[in-house]
């Protein structure tokens, strides 16, 4: 997005124009091809959303180059756009970044837009204070093992539609207590997941020490391991920029930073909403995991009683077998995302696209009133999955964006079969090491899980495994 | 064809539209689009009378009724002041409601400005009012009602003619010390010429209720219409910076008072650094603009708006100033728009960030006196934009507040509760203005721009809005800095949640230095929120606005 002032002329403008492609060459290296202003019609048609899709593809796995703006000499990783103090020694540098090429380079095993092995593994930082750091130290920053995106699109509609929930139970209780003048109770709570309760004022405050596992505005961030990244569009902003270099018009631009060229490598305005968009369509529509189907007699019928004992011992109370989702039309912008990533208020329309059309989603369960059934074995909240007895998951020092350093966002076990190693630094071989290193809010489940049989266990493990991203 | 010429050749084409009347360089910072809606929101007022009103209109806004929603109380002159009751829904079109004070009618007439402070400690705000006559504290008894309190409070409100108002807690003390900024004495021989009234500065006594019956004249007073307390050099005791008319005063200046706790107030001097600068001061806003901890000041005038900034190289104890507008574009000293190059007439004065792109801004009221020939007859209200570079850009243009009315005082404030300050002025002799502010949007469908965040700030026992506080809150490593003051402006001052524009950031951290100097621990919080704060709590409570009117 550019001045506000002659935002509509510019929009038209930038749109208007060839997009460099006179001057493409077959061979050349570059990715992007020009700058393409955000279009509310890219997804109008099959064909039209095809072609994004397939735009959004080739930028995910393109590795950026430098006449494009790969690299952030004069920038830090951080979300918000920070100088560094210094210029950049390298170009890249695998600790506080720019630590890939491309999106790919850690979104692909074992497929592209899946996660990656420890080899590829993050080290995040805000940024902010330390942004040179050349140490694996973690007080410096935390280590972090990709997530698979697949079936991403669903669970950022579960999280708008949790969102909505929490926040119109919240409005209900601050009218509740405006109208009787009397504090107001109230329980929060969406899709079965129980987000702890609030007590609204009747002068309009809120009380929030009660709130379990989410934000205190209420807003759940279902991506990242901490879950402090509220949409696909947001991460993409973010990773472009901490992990390439490529710094997007719409939060390091001169409307937010007074410059076209924030990171100062000579390439203005390096990626505009449109090719943003692109990113967005194609990882929200990556294929949602499924089960193996191929399976032997032996690991089928282990896997149906591991299903059992899994729900049995507790391990669905957080991994909750599926969500229902009343819509799975996906909007982008969508309705979270606040300043320095495209918003809902800025665009005439969205982006709209039916994630329910895509043949991969034929093949899941409905409920009774129709919902699509998002088999994602999470719930969307934050745990406390680490204690003083049993830190393996909880060994790092800093807290990251407000989330303390023992909690994170409850993996979604979809496709786990697929996605070792475990555990949010990528260090853990086994399922069985990663189930043994839950502690805190998961102890008595953990406990439940050693204190069964081997052969038991085994039928977990069993059932774990035909969880998969399909090949 | 390049994007670059292309978007130059849109960049000139934006700057035809608006066809200001000299050259000048656009905003690279989002410019934000205001919407008049004075009569729509139910407001029909404006500020008039003879020659003692050519100065005065001023505006408090505050809360009366407890709902937190900024209400607005209206200086007329020989109208009657009028007090408005917030009745907007969150988000939505400005709506309000002329409100029966409780005061008589009589008393409400010669009202040149207010402040609004919670001056016994009660949890409801007061009002510091500003006559042609008797100045009046009232006491809030809630529901937008008040009593006078002159009497209950042992204060005398004179008979001058006061223009100026400041406010601040000093230490230990049960209720604030207050200070009026008197004009010209008419009574006094060779009036108005080099007669200006001293001013006044009132200490609560330590007792059961408030008790300002032992005042000490400032002398001298230079026709003062404007006065803030101050902590310059944050030493942790404000002192009393006082603007004045050099129209009316004789061997005059601006003025620092040095207001120790426990010590007669007094002026500092050359000898004490203070530099002789005389302009026709009408108003001050103070920020620290340039994160050097210490705060800059805009001075309006006749002319070359003032921006003074400490000199770097005055010892901690000098108040040596110099003058920072040219440099920065800030001068703003005749009309952007327009034929008339007549140079312009500046009043309230105010900093906000009204784009939330963690910059502050800068809006002056501005109008001719009434009839003078030799400054501009059409002299629109200012809106700097300050860039990234530090610079100002003059934008009032563009954000849709060039109207031909002559303001007065004013205030910038959320009165709709969606994180764009909108903009209230008094004009002389015309309808008040409420400017709306839609952001990147229209009236119809409003578009946010930066992120944001409104602060309350609450201590128990006396001064209970922590009048003095100062608020840091970090995004990054950016650290924007607000004071809690009562004075400044143009005979117009608020009270109530102080607001940041916090740009891209989605998390913050905010710390409170508490008016005794005691540091809160940081409070984390995520924008787009209304934050309040209260000492000694270990989380941040959010607030709510309500949704409907």
């Amino acid at each position: 997005m550019k001045f506000p002032l002659a935002g509509a002329l510019l929009a038209l403008a930038i749109a208007a124009l060839p997009a460099d492609a006179d001057d493409a060459r077959p061979w050349q290296e570059q990715v992007l091809d020009g700058y393409h202003a955000f279009d509310p019609t890219a997804a109008d048609t099959p064909k039209a959303l095809a072609t994004l899709i397939e735009r959004g593809e080739r930028l995910f796995k393109g590795k950026f180059v430098i006449e494009e703006g790969a690299g952030r000499p004069e920038a830090t990783q951080a979300i918000i756009p920070t100088k560094r103090r210094r210029p950049a020694a390298e170009s890249h540098q695998r600790l506080s970044g720019p630590d890939a090429n491309s999106c790919q380079g850690c979104h692909f095993d074992p497929v592209l837009g899946a996660g990656a092995p420890f080899s590829s593994n993050a080290f995040v930082s805000e940024g902010f204070d330390a942004a040179d750091f050349d140490t694996t130290d973690p007080q410096f920053s935390n280590e972090r093992n990709s997530i698979a995106l697949q079936g991403a699109g669903l669970v950022e509609l579960l999280a708008r539609e949790m969102t909505a929930d929490l926040h119109r139970q919240r409005r209900e209780a601050l009218r509740t207590a405006r109208r009787t003048r009397d504090p107001f109770r109230q329980a929060l709570s969406s899709k079965g997941v129980s987000f702890g309760e609030i007590t609204a004022s009747p002068d309009g405050r809120i009380d929030l020490t009660k709130i379990e596992g989410i934000d205190s505005d209420l807003v759940i961030r279902p991506f990242s391991h901490k879950g402090v990244i509220v949409s696909l569009r947001q991460f993409a902003v973010n990773a472009l920029n901490s992990h390439v270099g490529i710094e997007a018009d719409e939060r390091f631009g001169a409307r937010w930073t007074g410059t076209a060229d924030f990171d100062g490598d000579g390439r203005e305005d390096e990626i505009g909403p449109g090719d943003i968009s692109a990113l967005v369509a194609f990882k929200a529509t990556r294929p949602a995991p499924t089960r193996k189907t191929d399976l032997p007699e032996d690991w089928q019928q282990a896997a149906a009683s591991g299903e059992a004992l899994f729900s049995q011992i507790g391990c669905a109370s957080c991994h909750i077998p599926a969500l229902p989702l009343d819509s799975a039309v996906f909007e982008d912008p969508g309705p979270l995302d606040t300043a320095g990533t495209l918003r809902r208020a800025e665009v005439e329309r969205p982006i709209r696209f039916d994630l329910a059309e895509f043949p991969w989603a034929k093949g899941l369960e409905r409920d009774d009133r129709g919902r699509l059934l998002v088999p994602l074995f999470g719930d969307l909240k934050r745990h406390q999955i680490s204690d003083t007895r049993n830190e393996r998951l909880g060994n790092e020092l800093i807290a990251q964006r407000f989330v303390d350093r023992d909690v994170f966002m409850t993996a979604e076990l979809w496709g786990v079969g697929s996605t070792a190693p475990y555990g949010h630094r990528g260090d853990l071989t086994t399922l069985d090491e990663v189930i043994l290193a839950h502690a805190g809010e998961a102890t008595d489940a953990r406990k439940a899980y050693t204190a069964l049989q081997d052969a038991d266990r085994q039928t977990i493990i069993a059932f774990l495994r035909s969880l998969e991203i399909a090949e | 064809m390049t994007r670059a010429v292309i978007l130059s050749g849109v960049f000139l084409a934006a700057l035809s539209l608006g066809s200001p009347a000299f050259a000048q360089e656009s905003s690279i910072a989002p410019v934000p689009h205001f919407h008049e809606e004075a009569l729509s929101a139910g407001i029909s007022h404006q500020y008039a009378g003879p020659w003692e009103y050519f100065v005065g209109g001023g505006v408090a806004i505050f809360d009366c009724d407890g709902d937190r929603r900024p209400d607005l109380f209206l200086a007329g002159g020989i109208e009657k002041a009028t007090l408005y009751r917030n009745r907007s829904a969150a988000g939505g079109a400005l709506r309000f409601e002329e409100t029966d004070t409780g005061i008589e009618q009589d008393r409400l007439l010669k009202i040149t400005g207010a402040y609004p402070l919670d001056i016994d400690n009660d949890g409801i705000k007061d009002l510091a009012v500003l006559r042609v006559g008797e100045n009046l504290l009232l006491k809030g008894k809630g529901d937008c009602r008040f009593e006078e309190a002159n009497r209950a409070f042992a204060f005398n409100g004179g008979s001058a003619w006061s223009t100026a108002f400041a406010a601040t807690f000093e230490k230990d003390a049960p209720y604030p010390t207050l200070a009026f900024g008197n004009y010209v004495d008419r009574s006094a021989p060779g009036a108005p010429w080099g007669t200006c009234h001293d001013n006044v500065l009132l200490r609560p006594k330590k007792a059961e209720a408030p008790d300002y019956s032992e005042p000490q004249l400032l002398n001298p007073g230079y026709c003062s219409l404007s006065m803030l307390f101050t902590d310059w050099n944050r030493s942790g005791e404000p002192a009393l910076r006082i603007s004045n008319d050099r129209q009316y005063y004789r061997g005059g200046e601006e003025q620092l008072w040095a207001v120790n706790p426990g010590r007669p107030a007094r002026p500092y001097r050359r000898g004490d650094g203070w530099r002789h600068v005389k302009i026709f001061g009408m108003g001050i806003a103070s920020a620290d603009l340039n994160g050097d901890g210490f705060p800059e000041y805009a001075l309006t005038s006749m002319g070359d708006t003032k921006l003074q900034t400490l000199d770097q190289e005055s010892e901690e104890q000098f108040p040596i100033y110099r003058d920072i507008a040219y440099d920065l574009g800030a001068t703003a000293h005749r009309p952007y728009t327009g034929d008339d190059t007549r140079p312009s007439t500046g009043w309230h004065a105010e900093f906000k960030d009204v784009n939330n792109d963690t910059l502050l801004d800068l809006f002056i009221a501005k109008g001719n006196v009434e009839a003078m020939p030799d400054f501009a007859g059409f002299d629109p209200d200012n809106l700097l934009i300050q860039q990234w570079n530090g610079k100002f850009v003059e934008e009032g243009m563009e954000a849709g507040l060039a109207l031909d009315r002559k303001g007065r005082g004013g205030g910038i404030a959320d009165l709709n509760m969606d994180g764009l300050p909108d903009i209230v002025v008094n004009n002389r002799g015309g309808p008040a203005s409420l400017f709306r502010n839609l952001g990147a949007g229209t009236a119809e469908r409003p578009v946010p721009l930066g992120n944001w965040l409104a602060v309350e700030l609450f201590q128990k026992g006396a001064n209970r809005d922590a009048i003095g506080a100062q608020i840091n809150v970090k995004l990054g490593n950016q650290t924007l800095t607000r004071d809690v003051m009562i004075g400044g402006g143009h005979a117009s001052g608020q009270i109530g949640f102080i607001p940041f524009g916090t740009g891209v950031a989605e998390r913050a951290q905010i710390r409170v230095r508490w008016p005794d100097g005691d540091w809160s621990h940081p409070y984390r919080v995520f924008t787009n929120n209304f934050v309040r704060i209260e000492r000694g709590a270990p989380d941040a409570e959010y607030w709510y606005p309500p949704e409907e009117e």
